[in-house]
């Protein structure tokens, strides 16, 4: 009915005058659109005659529930040997997946009141008359919240428009004041962008070294209230986060596996996270993703279901939607159970029903929340009380000159440059440890390396790969092992660099270099040389001959570990003799290396073996 | 539904030409032509009756209605879906049918009115070009907001939003709890079991 009705509806007005054919045909297309893509809820939004309301569970409570899960059906061997074979039924059929995530944006007000935004502040207390929906009060665009949705539609490559309007999207539930939802359905103001994929984002290998994946659009719209259950009909509801903007991002259905699927999910949230636009992920509800399923058979290009193609992919099967999706894990193995369920019941001769289902983290199928009969009509409609959103290019112009530098692109450049030469694993946790803090002091370390040892050109080459070990690995286990977060002053970018470099100049072993860091990081206040000079820990490296002395000596008192090496050729052995060897000399005379080298020759090995 | 009302608005402000088209539910004669001198009188006469009534658009005795049928099953899903209560009887069942039928019809006739061109008016609002660019978020509209963000990192730099408090006393400074039904401590309570 919003759409512009063709002048063939007056030539048929005598016949079908009760719904023009013209609006049929497009209640049919956007009901289609609709029942593909638009979000439903995250909760399944019933009415007050239907099923009852999911909640978003903790996420450590979804891992205790499915540890207990695992528990009850008998150890995790039986569920380890199904994931290795490979399914034959995934020849004939292929999965399909489109996904829609919310994300919360940053910004200091609300969508459509000047209420500040929270996430853990006493319940109520950031609350303005509209967003409790009082009779009377209007919505006020707060246009700074276009500043992070901007940033995210243009990373994501997304075309900007100029002019974008909010519709009003109507549905009951107590979490939501109004009655409807403020969303853009009809005018997004971001549409068609991509998002490309790699190999080392942990896509399936089907999909090969890069996919790209489209986005349909992204659209601002409101969030709904806090809801905690009081079982077994009580909900307590907190109007803090009602109006808080969000953004649904909704790709096209170019996902054929399910872990693409969580990579696509992952990557998209590391971009927003990188950006400043969103400042919970994932885990912390800050995202939530609903995924639209479907199969088809491989060879049979026509589709079994009436939605047979969606804004130019077509030959599409029934799609059903999963909600409550709120971590990565869940994303990729609810997949994978909806995905074998509707393969199963398609061989079976059944067809699938549209419908919405659930997932629990643990649980081993999806389950149905709302059937087709259950299916809402949210009755789009302009929202007669907001003016349209003008864009200026100015805008989009310098946001996208002061976007920051995009994971990938920081990842890239970590493995590809001379000066850093990271693994792409590697690269990937720097870039996305800490908000950028673990990579900022990565960095710091790298230039002062650089700087120290510009006479050693030999050396040059080895800099930042052994940093980079340093950083993420040694001085990561520290934090780890004590348990505290990240900062760059337990041990300075300065302090660390000395190490480093003293490694790199063999004036310190290895084992010295780990022993400093330790002391350092644990608060001890000398300067890396002092320490070195008052522990003497300086590398005073042994002669030969007192270095085959030794591994005589160590030969001759393990006559068994010889034995093995030798005749059963157990290799791995020689470390154990080389950490005897280091063991028993004194601190910084002896250099793992050449205590290899030389039990490798007095035990008549080769070298490279 | 706003649409449509508001293209009636306009249309009707021009009833002759919605009584030319539409005769036989005029009112008896009046596109005679008349002398100047009568003209005066003719006019209080035409202005002393209504010439057109709202009621030529719903069914009546002359003119049944042959809008679909609504089924029961139909009806009670737009109930639900509106958050309105299930007929009570069998009798406010058949008036609520009757009441849609008139009222579908009534979409009917609206539906036949010409509106090639005209873009479907969403809102009564200035939309010249002048208003787009008063409209218009520039880098001016943003640059508050957008000092409240800093940049931080020494090599890596990145953007940071500023969360220190907000002043937003004006919106939030009443007694929100104060109209609840129901509450407890701070929450508000709903039950949604069926009683």
């Amino acid at each position: 009915m919003f759409s512009r009705p063709s002048s063939s509806l007056y030539r048929g007005a005598a016949q079908g005058r009760y719904v023009c054919q013209a609006c049929l045909r497009d209640v049919r297309v956007r009901r289609q659109l609709v029942a593909n893509a638009q979000c439903l809820q995250l909760r399944s939004r019933s009415l007050q005659t239907t099923t009852t309301a999911e909640e978003v569970t903790p996420y450590r409570k979804q891992l205790k529930d499915e540890a207990k899960k695992k528990k009850l059906e008998g150890g995790p061997k039986a569920s380890k040997k199904k994931s290795k074979t490979k399914d034959p039924r995934l020849e004939k059929w292929e999965l399909t997946v489109g996904i829609e995530i919310h994300a919360e944006l940053n910004t200091a007000r609300k969508l459509f009141s000047s209420a500040a935004t929270s996430s853990s502040d006493a319940p109520n207390t950031h609350v303005a008359v509209f967003d409790v929906a009082f009779p009377g009060t209007q919505p006020h665009f707060q246009r700074e919240t276009l500043i992070p949705a901007l940033r995210a539609a243009i990373a994501l490559n997304c075309i900007i428009q100029p002019k974008s309007s909010f519709d009003r999207k109507h549905y009951f539930y107590q979490d939501q004041p109004a009655g409807y939802q403020i969303t853009q359905y009809y005018e997004p103001f971001a549409k068609d962008g991509h998002i490309t994929l790699f190999d080392h984002d942990g896509i399936a290998p089907e999909d090969g070294k890069s996919i790209t994946i489209g986005i349909k659009q992204i659209q601002m719209e409101q969030d709904t209230a806090k809801t905690i259950q009081r079982p077994p009909s009580t909900h307590l509801l907190d109007f803090n986060r009602v109006s808080h903007p969000l953004i649904e991002v909704i790709t096209l259905p170019h996902i054929h596996h399910p872990s693409t699927a969580a990579a696509c999910v992952r990557k998209i949230q590391a971009i927003l996270k990188t950006i400043d636009a969103v400042t919970a992920g994932m885990e912390l509800g800050g995202l939530r993703a609903d995924v639209n399923v479907s199969v088809r058979e491989r060879h049979n290009t026509t589709g079994t279901g009436p939605d047979n193609s969606y804004y130019g992919v077509t030959g599409l099967g029934q799609r059903t939607e999963i909600k409550n999706l709120s971590s990565f894990k869940a994303v990729e193995d609810a997949i994978i159970a909806e995905r074998d369920r509707q393969i199963d019941v398609l061989e079976a001769g059944g067809i699938i029903e549209g419908e919405t289902r659930g997932w629990t983290l643990g649980s081993k199928e999806t389950r149905k929340l709302r059937g087709k009969e259950g299916e809402i009509d949210y009755r789009y409609m302009p929202d007669p009380d907001l003016g349209p959103v003008i864009v200026g290019d100015d805008v989009v112009q310098a946001l996208r000159d002061t976007l920051p530098e995009l994971p990938d692109d920081i990842a890239s450049k970590l493995v590809s440059s001379v000066k850093y030469g990271l693994t792409m694993k590697d690269a990937k946790t720097m870039v996305a440890l800490d908000d950028g803090e673990r990579l900022d002091y990565y960095l710091d370390v790298v230039q002062l390396l650089h700087k120290d040892l510009e006479n050693d050109t030999a050396l040059q080459g080895s800099i930042g790969r052994v940093a980079g070990n340093w950083v993420l690995h040694e001085l990561g286990g520290l934090f780890t092992t004590s348990e505290e977060g990240w900062t760059d002053t337990k041990v300075m970018s300065q302090n660390l660099t000395s190490i480093i470099s003293q490694l790199l100049r063999r004036q310190i072993t290895g084992r010295t270099a780990k022993l400093l860091i330790a002391t350092i990081f644990h608060g001890d206040q000398r300067t890396v040389n002092q320490i070195i000079e008052e522990e003497n820990m300086t590398l005073r490296p042994m002669s030969r001959e007192d270095y085959l002395a030794t591994a005589k000596a160590l030969l001759s008192e393990n006559p068994d570990v010889v034995q093995a090496i030798k005749e059963k050729g157990q290799h791995g052995k020689i470390m154990f003799l080389v950490g005897q060897m280091v063991r028993r000399s004194e601190e910084g005379t002896v250099e793992a290396k050449t205590a290899e080298s030389i039990l490798k020759e007095l035990l008549e090995i080769p070298r490279d073996e | 539904m706003a649409t449509r009302r508001c293209l009636i608005c306009v249309r009707a402000a021009r009833p002759t030409l919605l009584l030319q088209s539409n005769t036989r539910r005029s009112m008896p004669g009046n596109s005679k032509r008349h002398n100047s001198s009568e003209a005066l009188a003719d006019w209080e006469q035409q202005l002393a009756k209504p010439s057109w009534s709202v009621q030529s658009l719903l069914p009546s005795d002359t003119q049944p209605t042959d809008a679909p049928k609504i089924s029961s099953k139909q009806l009670h899903h737009l109930l639900r879906l509106s958050a309105l209560p299930l007929p009570a009887s069998a009798e406010e069942e058949t008036k609520m049918l009757d009441t849609l039928s008139s009222q579908l019809h009534f979409v009917r006739e609206i539906q036949e009115v010409d509106t090639q061109g005209v873009q479907p008016l969403r809102a009564i609002r200035d939309e010249t070009s002048a208003a787009g660019k008063e409209q218009e978020i520039t880098m001016e509209t943003l640059k508050d907001a957008l000092a409240q963000e800093d940049i931080i990192g020494k090599h890596h730099k990145r953007i940071r939003r500023r969360t220190d408090k907000i002043d937003a006393k004006d919106a939030e400074d009443w007694d929100v709890l104060g109209y609840a039904e129901r509450k407890s401590g701070k929450y508000f309570v709903v039950d949604s079991g069926k009683s």
